[in-house]
């Protein structure tokens, strides 16, 4: 590498050297100037050399060139201008505002707007902000790069799409998501089928006005997806970007203790019991606990029959084997490999574009991984004057292999390692403790369900090997989504035209899941297979008639539009067992042991429409309207009726402002609105499509007689969730936009929300689906962006965004809810944790104590040490952030480049369900333990916060606020440093660009509760999810 | 303009056109993953649906209010083993059920709680929905009507039945202790606690309303026919000491003739079919119906296949057993076994049981002859009948044992000795001593080669009688949700 730099750096010094020579030069004078009149200070540079010079107060500058050479002229916040120096010794300039403000164009629903005419809320994330990225997941990209939007990545597994909830959480059984909208079309695919370098914007709108024309969709925000199209009149360029990169946890694992501590330690926990619990002497507790350890845990890697001493000592430190779960199960040199090739141009009636991107990673788990191959073409064509039309398709086929990332099942390899300690083998052990092999001399993986009564049977996790899991089991998804959407357009007169746009999807999701005939949960069955394969279908079509006229200095817009959706969901399972080892496919099957499919349909029906009005550019006013009918609902409650209004005032262009040279954007805009949220869930979270109907669901049989079985109680008059939302806001510019601030302020009041409310298990249901109880969500979003320098050579910019976002419920149809550790109530958050209060540990005896309601006579409050009598109480935290945002910093020196995003989330808690397994204080035998074990108390007198360690039922990790944590957090989220090969060399090889890059993601996090990612779940708690990914990559980029 | 006026034409038309199509386009979807309610009750056999829907939740996961099932919560037969390690006889390691064997897994935030109050309660709900639609169906005939209604009232008292003996005090200790609300219509709304007395009222009323209504044949093994709820009854009955009504009943389920119901031959294999002419009432599986490894006891107790490993057995109670004993004896293919060859006979793992077989389609046992003939035979003793007692009771003791000899105990002795005979012939089944020594008022002592006996933290591992700990607590979540029920209805419990 290093070689090839030295050669790059010789071409280019010869080529500097060689533009010296030739040519007379003069004294070149002009002025420089932007719309409001001359403007001083403005660099001007001959390129290529170190002559440069200012312009003075009136604009005017002078310099020494020649015929030939280019002059630059910068100054912060315009546009730089190059203007090659002719015959004339007279060279003026006119530079334009960097601000993009001006003609921005931003995608909105249904059609695109100036920014400028923005009366509501909307945020792009631009192909700028996704080159810098590698995500793998484009959702991804949002987080630290919009204000208001709280994201949540998915874990290890690359390619997932994270949890995204704009402006606050206004749903609570139903889906809170954004609805994404792909080219204009609903997406009802997997996202991870889009790739990032393929994406031209995408835009987060997040306000009323700007989401009312998703009506009965909108109310949780949307985010539309624009792909990259070629554009007319432009000539063909070929884009090559190739990147590899290894990725490996991005925080540490809680620590945990070692083997021999361990062992020691739960030694120390069986004689507690012997001694506190079963009033033994301490000698003969000693000594029962010496006498029982190994029989308790079933396995004994020391050799020594006795491993540990009537004084808890070992006796020996010396072991058949010494587990290290983590390093088995995660794979911290994971590759990650992407290629891409972007094709596009257009001429004067055509304009095409095509890209393909492959993707293959490697995940946080040993074999986990996600490989990803898509392709993308687009045309667009202007058939005559008035007729247009374009489509675009794209094709994506992916493979994942997706062991287990998170939850309690045996295969969930977080929890084992959490759960399962170092004292169990990976491979197979006699009970001499050898290690044992299979008929070809391969070790085997250990079980934990063997026959014998030492180094046999684990305690827990029996008949399963995390890694053994990892390897002897597959869990594949295998997708392939085609999305078409066409367009056709027709000018009916010159202002009235007609826009018909049809997107087409097929998603197919083939999830296989195979258990050995060898090992494990299925061996007894010889194996098994269960496949499913989903295939999604989506037809959106949508009609819009648009009319446009200006005259004087009005401007009116009418949007009629009208859409149906279709939707179908084809799913199909089979199951078989009995398989001979090596065989993995169901044609194998001896006992075909299932087979099951559903067709579910869903459909909506809307009209719509949106009207706009400008004065001048100065006075902006917007109504939208939407009625829509949802087959989610009845007959009588499917019809729902959305709007919003919303308008701007760009104070700027008053007369008193017009001609300020500080001012350069003053705009002030509000919105009101009323959305809709029709998408109900089951309780594990998948789309209910019918929620409002009470069935007898099928699949019950009971051997030969078919059997059905009643679903939850369901409210026939159930129908959408209705959120208000308000929206005010101001946008700022100072010299030509350098210093930009902008701030919203939102109101997002929720009513009827769909929500299973929680009903008494003695009604035979422990949920009831209705409209029920309303939300308050409230916050203040701020922006500041700044161009600190900017010259010929150096650049710095900083763009800072933060929101504060609150919850709030304003009604409920009885006095509180109980959520699991929240308990709802008007006035607070759902986000405010109830639950029991840590009071610490008991000197006397180590037992841990909880505060219980009332006081002592003393005035403190009452403790206990049963954990039945500990009351809950709002503790004063919540899940919620009190700030979250993001910052980046952009320096550019000549032809380096670096970017740093960092976001970050303040004043959240989180209740860390892993830590507290760890810190049981032994109450298992043989699962791991914290190395915090070791402040335990010991004896009475002890003064510490770690109760004694009892190897027994027992309550010290119950939840309670002993586990409650802090979880603020910085994180480098993204670094991209990059060098563009001098652009004149390039061009004299016939290249555009050439680009070498570094690319971080997730390089460092700080938090201030560490052992998990600080980043979980809305609600604060955890779920034994595997860890993000912190990436390092090399990458390459060229454009002919 | 002509074009114009066409085009303009063309876009109305079809605005139009679409939005009058719109009510139809939105129709045409139906859900498909289930039934709609009343389409269920429109005859006999689809009314036998929603039935055999309710008998395929005897077993299998099941899901808490957050949507988490567990292996130690799932099914009848979960309850049942629960009950089988509070006892003397089974001695279980410290892996799942681990708190159940302790005597501590009843808080009311424990899944162990919440499960044993939920599960029974959905079976309830599912249960009084199905009587009140076949009650209001049109389509369905009288007789046929009365047939479903008979099973369905027998389901509910068994189900309550297992809820009051969690729940509660035993009958003979406290009629008037709070017991769990009574449900006989489906609703959302709940009720208060009722008492001890009002269940077992209630129950008697299902049961003896059902029993007329319902014929001896049945669909399988798994439904509910005169007989079964008549085994029902004599189970109540049996609690509530009225012998004279348990002895009917029982002699109702078995039939009188004690050799008819037995198979000493079929006793040792493996209790994983209900087809064997012992079992009354039991839940089959199939691969394809399979509760994999949440089936308790067999996925627990079962040594020679991949399992837990997790329940052994009381060396005191392998010494209960002759050697001629089909239901006992030592070694590969008797009913016990020991471990291993090196464990020391003070080692809990000393001995393992071979009575149930583990596969994924093994089948459970709910209620089986045997028993009905046990509460005959104590029903006569309790009632000074003890020719006839020791009659039935020797029947089933020389099927079991061609060595066995007649009892010459009598009075409290020969009731003794049935209670004995029950632990011996229903272990590991039902959790025959716990309910024993609920129903009468006695604790359970633990010895032998138990894992866990003798103090714990200021009480002991083994109960007492009227132990507080043969009651669970009620669960917080229905606390929290039922204005009818408050905090105080756990305390002195």
């Amino acid at each position: 590498m290093r070689l090839k730099f030295k050669w790059i750096f010789t071409l280019l010094m010869l080529a500097l050297s060689m533009q010296f020579s030739f040519a007379q030069e003069k004294n070149i004078k002009g002025v420089v100037t932007d719309d409001s009149g001359p403007i001083p200070g403005v660099n001007v540079v001959v390129k290529g050399t170190k002559v440069s010079t200012q312009t003075d107060f009136n604009g005017v500058y002078s310099i020494q060139a020649k015929a030939g050479d280019v002059l630059v002229f910068s100054f912060m916040g315009m546009n730089d201008s190059a203007v090659t120096v002719g015959a004339s010794n007279s060279v003026n300039a006119k530079l334009t505002s960097a601000s993009q403000s001006l003609d921005e164009v931003v995608v909105v629903a249904y059609g695109k707007q100036k920014t400028k005419s923005i009366v509501g809320s909307v945020a792009t994330v631009g192909k700028d902000i996704l080159e810098k990225q590698q995500a793998t997941n484009v959702l991804t990209a949002i987080q630290g790069s919009v204000a208001g939007v709280n994201i949540i990545s998915a874990g290890g597994q690359p390619g997932e799409s994270p949890t995204i909830r704009i402006r606050g959480i206004g749903s609570i059984s139903s889906s809170a998501e954004p609805l994404i909208i792909l080219d204009g079309a609903p997406f009802s695919g997997n996202i991870n089928s889009i790739s990032a370098d393929q994406i031209e914007s995408m835009s987060v709108l997040k306000d009323a006005s700007s989401t009312a024309l998703y009506g009965s969709r909108g109310a949780n925000g949307v985010i539309i997806i624009t792909t990259k199209r070629g554009k007319f009149n432009t000539p063909t360029t070929v884009h090559l970007n190739s990147v590899v990169g290894v990725g490996s946890n991005a925080v540490k694992l809680h620590k945990l203790l070692s083997t021999d501590r361990l062992t020691e330690l739960s030694w120390e926990a069986v004689r507690n019991v012997n001694q506190y619990g079963r009033g033994q002497a301490p000698a003969l507790a000693g000594q029962n606990a010496s006498n029982s350890l190994v029989s308790a845990l079933g396995y004994n890697p020391y050799k020594a029959t006795v491993p540990v001493d009537a004084n808890g000592k070992l006796v020996t430190t010396d072991k058949y084997w010494d587990t290290d779960w983590e390093k088995a199960l995660i794979n911290n040199s994971a590759i990650r490999k992407e290629n891409s090739i972007a094709i596009s141009g257009g001429g004067e009636n055509a304009a095409f574009s095509f890209s393909a991107n492959n993707l293959n990673q490697e995940g946080a788990l040993v074999n986990s991984n996600f490989k990803r191959t898509s392709v993308r073409i687009s045309a667009d064509t202007k058939i005559n004057e008035s007729l247009t039309a374009g489509l675009s398709v794209g094709y994506t086929t992916s493979t994942q292999n997706f062991p287990t990332q998170s939850g309690n099942s045996y295969q969930s390899p977080i929890q084992w390692i959490y759960n399962v300690s170092s004292i169990y083998p990976l491979y197979q052990h006699d009970d001499q403790g050898n290690e044992m092999f299979d008929n070809l001399g391969r070790k085997i993986y250990d079980y934990g369900a063997g026959d014998g009564d030492l180094n046999a049977v684990r305690p827990m996790m029996g008949n399963e090997n995390a890694l053994g899991a990892l390897y002897n089991y597959t869990v594949r998804n295998n997708r392939d989504d085609i999305t078409i959407n066409g367009y056709a357009g027709y000018k009916i007169t010159k202002d009235l035209s007609f826009k018909t746009t049809i997107g087409y999807q097929r998603y197919m999701l083939d999830n296989f899941n195979y258990s050995s005939s060898l090992y494990g949960n299925a061996a007894g069955v010889n194996g098994r297979i269960t496949q499913n394969r989903d295939i999604t279908t989506s037809i959106n079509i949508t009609n819009v008639l648009s009319y446009k006229k200006q005259f004087g200095n009005h401007t009116i817009g009418i949007d009629g539009i009208q859409e149906a959706y279709k939707f179908k969901l084809d799913r199909m399972y089979a199951q078989g067992e009995g398989f001979l080892p090596g065989v993995e496919v169901n044609d194998g099957a001896t006992n075909p042991t299932g087979v099951g499919g559903t067709v579910t349909e869903e459909r909506l029906n809307s009209y719509l429409g949106r009207a706009t009005y400008n004065y001048a550019n100065r006075y902006f006013l917007e109504g939208s309207y939407r009625t829509d009918g949802s087959s989610r609902f009845a007959r009588d409650s499917r019809w729902g009726n959305f709007f919003s209004v919303g308008g701007a005032w760009s104070i700027k262009d008053e007369s008193f402002l017009v001609d300020s040279k500080v001012i350069s954007t003053l705009k002030l805009k509000g919105s009101y609105g009323e959305l809709g949220n029709n998408r109900a869930l089951n309780a594990d979270g998948t789309d209910s499509y019918f929620p409002y109907q009470q069935l007898y669901n099928l699949g019950w049989s009971e051997m030969d007689y078919p059997g059905v079985s009643l679903g939850a109680p369901a409210d026939k008059k159930l129908t959408w969730e209705k959120t208000a939302s308000s929206n005010i806001g101001i946008e700022l510019g100072f010299f030509n936009d350098r210093f930009k601030a902008g701030a919203d302020w939102y109101q997002k009041k929720s009513i009827d929300l769909i929500y299973a409310i929680p009903v008494a298990g003695s009604t035979g249901n422990t949920t009831y689906l209705t409209n029920a109880g309303s939300l308050k969500n409230y916050g203040l979003e701020v922006y500041l962006s700044s161009v600190n320098v900017k010259n010929t050579n150096f650049t710095w910019t900083t763009d800072l965004n933060f929101s504060f976002d609150r919850n709030e419920v304003t009604s409920l149809t009885q006095d509180y809810i109980i959520n699991g550790s929240k308990r709802w109530e008007v006035g607070k958050s759902i986000y405010d944790f109830w639950i029991q209060e840590w009071a610490g540990v008991d000197s006397a005896t180590g037992k841990g104590q909880w505060y219980k309601d009332g006081v002592d006579t003393n005035g403190n409050r009452n403790t206990t040490f049963n954990y039945s009598e500990a009351s809950r109480n709002y503790v004063g935290k919540s899940s919620l952030p009190d700030v979250v945002g993001g910052l980046s910093n952009y320096f550019k020196y000549k032809n380096f480049d670096m970017n740093i995003l960092f976001n970050f989330s303040y004043g959240a808690y989180v209740y860390d369900s892993s830590y507290a397994s760890l810190m049981t204080g032994l109450k298992d035998p043989g699962r791991p333990g914290s190395a915090d074990l070791e402040n335990r108390w010991q004896q009475p007198g002890d003064i510490t916060d770690v109760p004694r360690l009892y190897q027994s039922t027992q309550d010290y990790a119950s939840q309670s606020t002993r586990f409650l944590f802090k979880n603020n957090y910085i994180r480098l989220k993204a670094l991209n440093i990059g060098y563009n090969f001098p652009k004149d060399v390039m061009n004299s090889i016939g290249v555009n660009n050439i680009r070498i890059y570094l690319q971080g993601d997730n390089l460092l996090t700080f938090q201030s509760h560490k052992g998990i990612d600080p980043e979980q779940s809305f609600a604060g708690t955890t779920n034994s999810r595997t860890y993000n990914q912190r990436l390092a990559s090399l990458g390459f980029s060229i454009d002919f | 303009m002509k074009n114009i006026v066409r085009n303009i034409t063309a876009a109305l038309v079809s605005v139009i056109c679409l939005g009058s199509c719109s009510q139809e386009f939105l129709d045409e979807v139906k859900p498909t993953t289930g039934v709609p309610v009343e389409s269920i009750y429109e005859s006999r056999t689809t009314a036998e649906g929603a039935m055999a829907g309710i008998l395929r939740r005897f077993r299998g996961q099941f899901e808490n209010a957050a949507g988490v099932a567990s292996t130690d919560v799932g099914g009848l037969n979960s309850m049942f083993y629960a009950r089988s390690l509070k006892g003397n006889d089974v001695i279980s390691s410290n892996n799942w059920y681990g708190s159940d064997y302790e005597n501590n897994n009843r808080e009311p935030t424990y899944r162990r709680t919440t499960f044993t109050w939920d599960y029974p309660f959905f079976m309830i709900n599912q249960v009084n929905n199905f009587i009140k639609q076949v009650k209001a169906s049109t389509k369905i005939v009288e007789d046929d009507k009365n047939e479903l209604l008979g099973q369905g009232y027998a389901l509910r008292a068994f189900f309550y039945h297992q809820l009051v003996l969690e729940f509660s005090k035993s009958y003979n200790e406290d009629q008037n202790y709070p017991a769990p609300p009574i449900y006989k219509e489906p609703t959302v709304v709940p009720k208060g606690m009722s008492t001890v007395k009002e269940v077992y009222d209630f129950m008697v009323e299902d049961l003896t309303t059902a029993i007329p209504l319902l014929s001896e044949d049945r669909l399988g093994k798994s439904f509910v026919n005169k007989e079964v709820a008549n085994a029902i009854l004599a189970q109540v009955y049996q609690v509530m000491g009225k012998w004279d009504l348990a002895e009917a009943a029982a002699i109702e389920a078995y039939g009188g003739n004690v050799t008819s119901v037995l198979d000493a031959g079929g006793y040792g294999s493996g209790f994983k079919d209900n087809a064997s002419v012992e079992w009354l009432w039991g839940s089959p599986q199939r691969p394809d119906q399979s509760n994999y490894y949440y089936l308790a006891p067999h996925a627990f107790s079962d040594h020679r296949s991949p399992g837990y490993y997790s329940a052994y057995v009381n060396s005191t109670f392998v010494s209960l057993f002759s050697a001629t004993d089909v239901r006992g004896g030592v070694g590969p293919t008797k009913l016990f076994n020991k471990k291993s060859a090196t464990l020391p006979s003070t080692d809990y793992r000393y001995y393992v049981s071979n009575k149930f077989s583990f596969t994924f389609s093994s089948h459970s046992p709910i209620i089986r002859y045997a028993e009905m003939i046990l509460i005959d035979a104590e029903a006569k003793a309790r009632q000074g009948n003890n020719g006839g007692a020791k009659t039935v009771l020797f029947a089933l003791q020389k099927n079991r044992d061609a060595n066995a000899v007649q009892s010459s105990n009598t009075g409290q002795a020969l009731i003794d000795e049935i209670l004995v005979e029950r632990r011996k012939e229903l272990f590991l089944e039902n959790g025959i001593e716990w309910f024993d020594a609920k129903r009468l008022g006695k604790g359970m002592p633990r010895d032998g080669n138990q894992r866990l006996k003798g103090p714990n933290a200021g009480v002991t591992y083994d109960l007492q009688a009227h132990d507080l700990r043969f009651m669970l607590k009620v669960p917080q979540s229905e606390i929290d949700a039922n204005p009818f029920i408050d905090n105080t209805v756990n305390n002195g419990k």
